[in-house]
């Protein structure tokens, strides 16, 4: 049977659309725009100390070399733009200011203190060189516990370096706690790791001084919260200000961010009346653009003696450096982590306290699966020490506790609600695909096979995904709105726009919102545009982030759409005689259903709904055919997964390789699959190379000495195993569509799975996997501490 | 801070070009903001990443650790020479039906990469395909699909070559 061309395309394996233009080389990211006439280039001066007062600036040198406009630096700049505020006033929460140069103070090594404005980006670098800074250098705090000391200096004023403090104890937890008979208990760090999308951030400022309006085409993710930002920090109107976001190489969190990048080009645009334009280098984006998950959580497991969980209790502290990032501010990792941390397990009992603290080294934020890998490397490190003490296998002791399709809707202990979902599923379902019994059954005791220790992870996890205003709300995250938007229009020769809030950064937007017009209106996917990243073009919403964009962007869609579809049915109706419930659209035309040959085509409809027809609209209705939607998803979704990794360790070299990875997953109604492997495949190997190889290292004075990809290793070709999925599918029955994110799922199962796979490998040592990167001299130093303690048993 | 210029005359994508720039201009700065050939990209700007790999005189190079000057003569092939007459080749067609892209950022100095490494090893196994890529890097895809749309690449443009 032929398949239909415009119906059906939800569920579909479509090839992407944006493919076409970026495979040959016609893709537009900021640096690739032509700058317009007269355009000039910053470069940033930044502080080599992580802790300093900053005394005279001479900019004489400098700015007397021909091509340079200006040195400016923050008293040249004084008044032309307020201080970022991310946080509001509320319990728990310390406000502190973000100021875009350092005035008197610089907090981080890579602040910004001075900016060169020349002809040409490359004399605008060499002229930094020139200008010459009094430092005095203060004492530089770089980890939570340097930070919190008694006697240590606040880094901004009256927070005792504690940005953001909050708890939780449900009623009863002390009772259960002090009940069970097995407690297991660890403390885990994670490293501090750089999201390093592979296009590094940049700006291009436009700024007309006639009608004083602004065009900034940027490397955001969230363009609608920038010029919100924006307008506030100049006290500027939304309406004078059109953020672009082009195409964007690569987000994965910290691109959601306003930097002082951002703020100073265009102050000097409009300072200068000039188009001013900055692209990062990969030393400075390593350096500066927000990084993420330097964690300390120290976890309790209660549990009884069958392995039945009884209470979970952590205490996490997050080390947020230097500021408190927009929009998102100080609470993201800390609160985001407690809150995420009860997973797909029955748990009534659960405790937290988290902070975030204060230090001399770059600003924290949201990374994908903010802090979720993290609670979930925990957990599931928990349930496996759990499962040794008692003797089960890892697999048992999750079957006991995870819970049964049965039991949904599920609020957990901390009131949030699972819609549905398929946990116990999932897990038996990768036990078998994996073939774990048969694994097991082969694994010695040693589990050395062929000269490396060889070992199986499991972890099973919840995703948080398409957060709503009222997440936002409760979370104390007032500058992110949480909803999404849409217009929809059928345009006068038949064909469909959707103008959409969120931003396109790789994740395959443009394909599945057209799939969803297409489907809903009967147009072939190749006549339908969508547009995205533009505040101009698109209404007011969220962005992208948070694997929000199916269900927020996507529901946005989907409903604007169907307001489209329904005058499209009026219309045809009129045309066919026909009541419009009785109407199908498909390939390009209405038809009553079951007699296709009773039709009219989708352009006759458009041409009547805007005035280019004999035929008036129908009774009632105006000329037009669009529709504005807006979706906030009423509570957050669970997306819920089991990974199993496979790994061999060498202990030769300490190199862990991944033999085998497999993931089985449900994220609700898939609109894409290909779409939604593609962000699976990305985020395992983004917990991969969490979980292995990366790593940002400070020395004591607050230096960071990983500043490119030399020493900050990304994994490559050779690192990834090839990854099996297998889809399981339970559609939301709350949200529009029946969509759930899963942008995110990969590096929250990667950690705990890989972690636990070397574990496994290195029973014998009876090594204790508590802290990452598993790299190599970590690895060859766990098989040395506990060559003594090995097992050579049976 | 030099103000001494230099002239260079190459080839890129089959069309002459000839300039006068400082010596220390980079190849990739030329090809983007000399040329206008922006498909070519700056990742990492040390030779690490590959994002900026094109082909001169038959080789891979890294554009960011190369001066223009030292392109004098060239023969240079970027991304924006890859398409025939405005359609995908079988290694660009192979990477959309595969979803080896994401962002597409990296994917440039990949597809100028694989075009050298199938000219050089048609029929390619998985582990040659992966030594091949490991110098390139990419943060979307996880390499999966990359591997897999190699192997299709290969595939097609061997029947092909069978056919021709």
């Amino acid at each position: 049977m032929a398949e239909t061309r415009s119906s059906g395309y939800i569920g579909r394996a479509v090839p992407r659309l944006e493919d076409s233009r970026l495979l040959r080389g016609l893709g537009r990211y900021v640096d690739d725009l032509a700058a317009p006439p007269g355009t000039l280039h910053l470069a940033f001066l930044r502080s080599p100390h992580a802790h300093a007062r900053i005394g005279s600036i001479r900019t004489a040198a400098a700015a007397a070399i021909p091509g340079v406009h200006v040195i400016a630096t923050a008293a040249d700049l004084a008044g032309l733009f307020t201080a970022l505020r991310a946080d509001y006033e509320r319990p728990g929460f310390n406000r502190s200011e973000w100021y875009s140069i350092a005035v008197d103070r610089a907090r981080y090594a890579g602040e910004i203190v001075a900016v060169a404005v020349a002809d040409s980006p490359y004399v605008a670098e060499d002229v930094l060189e020139l200008i010459e800074v009094e430092y005095a250098p203060l004492p530089a705090v770089v980890t939570v516990a340097d930070a919190v000391k008694p006697g240590v200096a606040s880094l901004h004023p009256n927070i005792g370096n504690v940005f953001f403090q909050g708890s939780f104890k449900s009623p009863g937890f002390d009772a259960a706690f002090a009940a069970a008979p097995v407690i297991v208990r660890e403390t885990f760090t994670g490293s501090r790791i750089a999201s390093a999308p592979m296009e590094p951030r940049g700006g291009l400022a436009v700024y007309d001084p006639g009608r004083d309006d602004l065009t900034y085409h940027a490397t955001t993710q969230m363009p609608h919260i920038m010029r919100t930002a924006i307008a506030e920090s100049f006290g500027w109107s939304e309406s004078q200000i059109r953020i672009i976001a082009p195409d964007i190489g690569g987000g994965f969190g910290p691109k959601a961010y306003i930097y002082p990048e951002d703020i100073l080009s265009i102050a000097l645009a409009r300072k200068l009346e000039r188009p001013v334009k900055w692209f990062c280098d990969r030393m400075e984006d390593l350096q500066t653009t927000l990084q993420a998950r330097d964690h300390r959580f120290d976890g309790e497991l209660a549990l009884d003696r069958q392995g039945i969980i009884q209470a979970l209790r952590v205490r996490i502290e997050v080390n947020a450096g230097a500021y408190a990032g927009y929009p998102f501010g100080s609470s993201i990792e800390a609160a985001g982590g407690a809150v995420m941390m009860p997973g797909p397990y029955r748990l009534k009992y659960y405790a937290y306290e988290a902070r975030s603290i204060a230090t001399n080294v770059c600003p924290a934020g949201a990374y994908r699966g903010v802090s979720q890998p993290t609670a979930f490397f925990v957990m599931e490190g928990l349930l496996d020490r759990a499962a040794a003490k008692l003797g089960l296998d890892p697999a048992e002791i999750r079957l006991r506790n995870i819970l049964h399709a049965d039991e949904f809707p599920y609020t957990n202990a901390i009131g949030i609600r699972y819609d549905i979902g398929s946990y116990e599923e999932c897990l038996k379902r990768a036990l078998a695909l994996g073939d774990y019994a048969g694994y097991r059954s082969r694994q010695t005791p040693t589990r050395f096979v062929e000269g490396k220790y060889r070992g199986v992870g499991i972890a099973c996890f919840t995703e948080h995904t398409g957060q709503g205003a009222s997440r936002y709300r409760d979370r104390g995250i007032r500058r992110m709105p949480g909803y999404d938007s849409a217009v929809v229009k059928v345009l006068p020769g038949g064909k469909a726009a959707a103008y959409v809030s969120q931003t396109e950064i790789g994740q395959g937007s443009i394909t599945t919102c057209a799939q969803i017009v297409a489907d809903r209106l009967g147009l072939d996917i190749n006549d339908v545009t969508i547009v995205e990243g533009d505040t101009s073009l698109t209404p007011h919403g969220s962005g992208t982030g948070a694997s929000r964009g199916a269900v927020a962007a996507g529901g946005a869609v989907l409903r604007a759409a169907d307001k489209v579809r329904e005058k499209m049915l009026r219309i045809a109706g009129d045309f066919l005689e026909a009541s419009p419930k009785d109407i199908e659209l498909n390939d390009g035309y209405a038809h009553v259903a079951g007699a296709p040959q009773l039709r009219v085509a989708i352009a006759e409809i458009a041409a009547v709904a805007h005035a280019a027809h004999d035929r008036p609209p129908p009774k009632g209705h105006g000329f037009g055919l669009e529709a504005t939607d807006h979706y906030d998803p009423p509570h957050v979704y669970i997306t819920n997964a089991t990974h199993l990794a496979w790994v061999a360790v060498d202990p030769a070299t300490g190199l862990v390789s991944v033999e085998r990875y497999l993931v089985v997953h449900d994220c609700g109604r898939v609109i894409n699959p290909l779409v939604v492997e593609g962000q699976i495949h990305g985020a395992v190997a983004q917990g991969l190379g969490q979980a292995l190889m990366e790593r940002i290292v400070h020395g004591a004075d607050g230096q960071q000495q990983t500043v490119h990809f030399l020493d900050y290793l990304l994994p490559t070709a050779l690192d990834l195993p090839p990854i099996e999925i297998a889809h399981l599918e339970t559609p939301s029955p709350e949200t529009a569509g029946g969509f759930k994110g899963v942008g995110e799922g990969g590096v929250i199962g990667a950690l705990p799975a890989l972690a636990n796979a070397v574990a496994d490998a290195l029973k014998s040592f009876n090594a204790n996997i508590n802290r990452l990167p598993l790299a190599p001299d970590h690895v060859l130093d766990l098989i040395d501490q506990h060559r003594d303690r090995r097992v050579t048993a049976a | 801070m030099t103000t001494e210029t230099t002239h260079v005359r190459l080839t890129v994508n089959g069309r002459v070009y000839e300039r006068t720039v400082e010596p220390r201009l980079l190849l990739v700065d030329f090809l983007r903001h000399e040329l206008g050939l922006t498909g070519t990209h700056v990742g990492c700007a040390h030779g690490v990443c590959g994002a900026c790999t094109v082909i001169m005189n038959g080789e891979t190079v890294r554009t960011c650790i190369t001066f223009a000057v030292q392109a004098e003569g060239a023969q240079i092939k970027t991304v924006e020479g890859l398409a025939e007459n405005g359609r995908l080749n079988p290694i660009q067609q192979a990477f959309h039906e595969n979803h080896a892209l994401q962002c597409g950022y990296c994917t440039p100095g990949f597809l100028m990469t694989v075009t050298e490494f199938l000219d050089e090893n048609p029929d390619p196994s998985e582990n040659e395909i992966r030594h091949a890529l490991a110098g390139n890097l990419c943060r979307c895809t996880g390499y999966v699909n990359i591997v897999r749309a190699v192997r299709a690449a290969a595939e097609k443009m061997r029947s092909g070559a069978v056919q021709r």
